[in-house]
């Protein structure tokens, strides 16, 4: 009995420190800069300012920032987790020479942090040859910065998803393919009329963790996209700039993040059991 | 059931000597191209690059071979010091109190209710919120004129602190939002393990006499040891690539209290441009994962999936 009685205490402990900063966000996000400033802990807006949201919205161009992150973290989706399912069914089901060698290449992928290769990765993009006003050597002009191909492209690499959907793949029955070959299939159609469509569950959790993933990046977009333009910046970009200001409007701050985290808050809740499946399938050792 | 049909099939990869231009194998090779293509370009040719790079004094006009004098200069960088000791003091300081509370909040969010759903809904969503939105909540939390600890403080009669701008707060106040938005992702990696623990093995750890700590002592923590392997592992190098907050709320200040190495990495490479010399303190940083990355395979057994599992 004590045991359950530590236990709901335990429990609410932790509600509360997680949930009490973002209620704060919320109650702030509706008062005014007046009561942000009066040195007494009033937790409630009063008077409540419904009016910082349009306020915030309208600090630089926010449906373009909208649009930019969900557009970049679509794209790297929806690409990254076609070629991973794809490669990942080739690793599963087909025997080929260096198979071997290519996977364990794959496995060390997962292992080098982007942080490393972020300076590297830079440069080559910036002497991305043929792009951007650059010459066949890269040369010339800025190639792949400031440009969506260049805040998308480095996100399709990642390797975590083949290895899940080779697993996911791994155990379909092996009479499927044999099936498909009576009937005349080859390889990619098998892949894309029987394989694809029955990976539902490893995609949609693969999608979750990448839409989230992409959406919530700041690193690469801060240092692949122009500070003084507002074409390529992306919401978590924006964020950083009410900073930037002399003063900080703590409210509209507040009711932007608020804005920026609604379409985070969306997918986790409405795919929290594919949110889990997804982190607890990189770990999961039997 | 995988690992034996997985068994099996690499075995045959090896003695039958598929021939290079079989259709299977042409077909195999076209499916996996579009994955290599992308991940040489932007995986190991960045990498790569980043060894050689390092040797050279790039920025991003002149680009001479100077050896290993960036290696040199390292050691002498106060900054770069700095940021190290604190990378590990933030690594350390983070890692033991999120085993400790993510594992309690295991164990308080471990029952079999519906409420439960929601409850770890709520402690799951500070890691699933961005790093910036978080920061930005913190960073209003933490100011010392209008924010909410400060606040607390005055009306309990103290005087407010400097938080963020205190040399000696600055970090502690970072490693706190940190196990602050991590906790939810160690709870559900101890939840997975504790569900995993059948119920008849507590049920026998109760007929012979145990109570909740001699259960706990004897089943739970023996079933959470991979899991706990594999979160200090993977938490050590989350760790050493702490950034964005970094950026955001202190930009390594005061007087590089908060430096840490991805943010002189990105100092050095983006603010002075000096590439090669950031591409070294790159090399730090990697050969620190790899490291871990080792201890983790020896010890925590990790590439067992190489192997197959279903």
């Amino acid at each position: 009995m004590t045991g359950r009685v530590a236990g709901f205490f335990l429990l609410m402990f932790f509600l509360l420190a997680a949930g009490i900063p973002f209620l704060i966000m919320l109650s702030v996000s509706l008062q005014s800069m007046e009561q942000i400033y009066s040195p007494s802990l009033a937790l409630l807006p009063n008077p409540v300012r419904f009016s910082n949201y349009p306020d915030a919205m309208s600090n630089g161009n926010w449906t373009r920032y909208l649009f930019n992150s969900a557009y970049v973290a679509g794209m790297s989706t929806v690409l990254s987790l076609f070629i991973n399912a794809m490669t990942g069914y080739a690793f599963a089901r087909i025997a080929f020479p260096l198979k071997r060698p290519l996977f364990v290449l794959i496995l060390a992928g997962m292992m080098i942090p982007p942080q490393v290769t972020l300076v590297p990765l830079f440069i080559q993009m910036k002497q991305f040859p043929l792009a951007g006003g650059n010459n066949l050597f890269g040369a010339g002009g800025t190639g792949l910065v400031d440009t969506y191909a260049g805040l998308i492209l480095p996100y399709i690499a990642g390797s975590f998803g083949v290895f899940m959907c080779r697993q996911f793949y791994l155990m379909f029955p092996k009479e499927l393919d044999e099936a498909a070959k009576m009937d005349g299939c080859g390889r990619f159609r098998t892949f894309l009329s029987i394989y694809l469509p029955l990976s539902a569950p490893i995609l949609g959790a693969l999608a979750v963790l990448k839409f989230t993933a992409a959406w919530n990046e700041y690193t690469w977009p801060l240092v692949m996209t122009n500070a003084g333009a507002d074409t390529l910046t992306t919401v978590q970009l924006a964020l950083t700039r009410f900073r930037n200001e002399g003063e900080i409007f703590w409210n509209q701050l507040m009711a932007a993040t608020m804005v920026s985290s609604l379409a985070i808050l969306v997918v986790f809740l409405s795919m929290q059991k594919y949110f889990v499946a997804g982190i607890l399938s990189g770990s999961v050792k039997e | 059931m995988g690992t034996f049909r997985h068994g099996i099939q690499t075995n045959i990869d090896v003695k039958k000597r598929i021939p290079f231009l079989t259709g299977d194998a042409v077909s195999a090779y076209l499916l996996i191209l579009p994955f290599f293509v992308f991940f040489f370009l932007f995986v190991l040719s960045p990498l790569l690059r980043n060894f050689l790079n390092s040797f050279t004094n790039d920025s991003l006009g002149v680009k001479e071979f100077i050896g290993f004098r960036n290696y040199e200069k390292l050691l002498r960088d106060r900054s770069f010091l700095r940021s190290v000791l604190n990378t590990f003091t933030f690594a350390l300081f983070s890692i033991v109190p999120l085993m400790v509370l993510g594992f309690a909040a295991a164990l308080s969010v471990n029952r079999p209710k519906k409420a439960m759903y929601a409850a770890r809904a709520v402690l799951m969503y500070p890691y699933v919120a961005s790093m910036v939105s978080v920061s930005m909540i913190w960073l209003y939390l933490f100011d010392p004129g209008s924010g909410l600890f400060n606040k607390v403080l005055w009306m309990a009669g103290f005087s407010g602190s400097d938080w963020l701008f205190d040399e000696k707060l600055a970090l502690p106040c970072l490693i706190v939002v940190n196990v602050w938005k991590m906790i939810g992702y160690v709870m559900i990696l101890y939840l997975a393990a504790l569900q995993g623990v059948p119920q008849s093995q507590y049920d026998a750890a109760v007929v012979d006499g145990a109570g909740f700590l001699g259960a706990t002592w004897h089943v739970t923590l023996p079933a959470i040891r991979p899991v706990s392997f594999f979160l200090l592992a993977t938490l050590s190098i989350e760790c050493f690539k702490t950034f964005e907050q970094v950026r955001i709320m202190t930009n390594g200040g005061p007087l590089d209290a908060t430096t840490t190495i991805t943010h002189q990495i990105y100092m050095r490479a983006f603010s002075e441009f000096k590439m090669g010399y950031a591409s070294a303190m790159s090399v730090v940083l990697f050969l620190m994962v790899f490291v871990v990355t080792l201890l983790n395979l020896k010890f925590g057994g990790q590439l067992e999936e190489d192997r197959g599992n279903g």
